[in-house]
């Protein structure tokens, strides 16, 4: 069942109330209730009447609070330096092109390799010298796991 | 809500104008829309108004059925609807509409009622 608005004050009316009414000239009015009706009938101006539906619009009634909570909640963007970076800094980085980009990551994971396998060499040699003497008698009985 | 002496508007084209019900065709004190009454003519239109012949003359008694009425009446739907006036097409005494026109707006409770001849010569059905 459709929903009807109120003719004169411009409210919803649901099934089961209100009154509908056909004038002379075939113009069909929807009332919520009579008192509605009867404002209707006495010729008043809906726009004049404080609650109506139309009265309200005219005189921006309960829209300023909406408009208070959009304002809140609009996001400001703007650009500014991040701790040890200045802005120019960021701007460059962001503006460099991808070919660029992945040239400076081969050439840094090309130089951490190389600078990985000199420490691992090193590493090694200090190893070597620096390995304890172990004989391989005293080493024997420890050799076989103990079984519990 | 139409009882005796009730003036109803003849909104058909058989020359009356206004109506007054001089009896309820049914056990009840007031008739409604779809019911039949019998009507007196009380104004009908003069031969110099129109170059139609009138079907009927002032102070013809002729049957009417009452198409739109100021008392408002309850739909299925739980809505109720009033028109503006109270009105009335004239009927011969098979039932049938004594106008070949109808000029004005009736009401759906008509075709309920299998009114069907007179439905379907209005212009509207609200």
């Amino acid at each position: 069942m459709r929903l009807e608005i109120c003719s004169f004050s411009g409210s919803k009316i649901y099934p089961g109330h209100g009154r509908t009414f056909v004038r002379g000239d075939s113009r069909i009015f929807h009332f919520l209730n009579s008192k509605t009706e009867s404002l209707f009938h006495q010729a008043k101006n809906p726009r004049k009447i404080a609650w109506t539906v139309v009265y309200r619009g005219l005189h921006r009634k309960g829209i300023s609070e909406e408009v208070a909570k959009k304002r809140t909640r609009r996001a400001v963007k703007y650009n500014r330096a991040i701790v040890g970076v200045s802005w120019e800094a960021i701007q460059s980085r962001r503006s460099e092109k991808p070919e660029v980009r992945a040239a400076a990551r081969t050439a840094a994971i090309t130089k951490a390799k190389e600078a990985k396998k000199t420490v691992a060499a090193e590493k090694a040699k200090a190893n070597k010298q620096n390995k304890p003497q172990v004989s391989k008698t005293q080493a024997k009985p420890h050799s076989r796991p103990v079984r519990r | 809500m139409i009882q005796m002496n009730s003036r109803l508007l003849v909104i058909d084209n058989s020359g009356a104008i206004v109506a007054q019900c001089i009896k309820v065709l049914k056990s009840a004190k007031w008739a409604s829309l779809g019911d039949e009454i019998v009507v007196s003519i009380k104004s009908a239109r003069t031969a110099t108004d129109t170059t139609l012949a009138n079907k009927v003359k002032k102070g013809d008694v002729r049957r009417a059925l009452i198409v739109r009425t100021k008392k408002e009446i309850a739909r299925p739907d739980g809505r109720f609807i009033k028109f503006d006036d109270n009105a009335c097409v004239l009927l011969n005494s098979q039932g049938q509409p004594i106008g070949s026109r109808i000029l004005g707006l009736v009401s759906r409770e008509l075709r309920e009622k299998n009114w069907i001849k007179v439905v379907s010569l209005a212009p509207k059905v609200i």
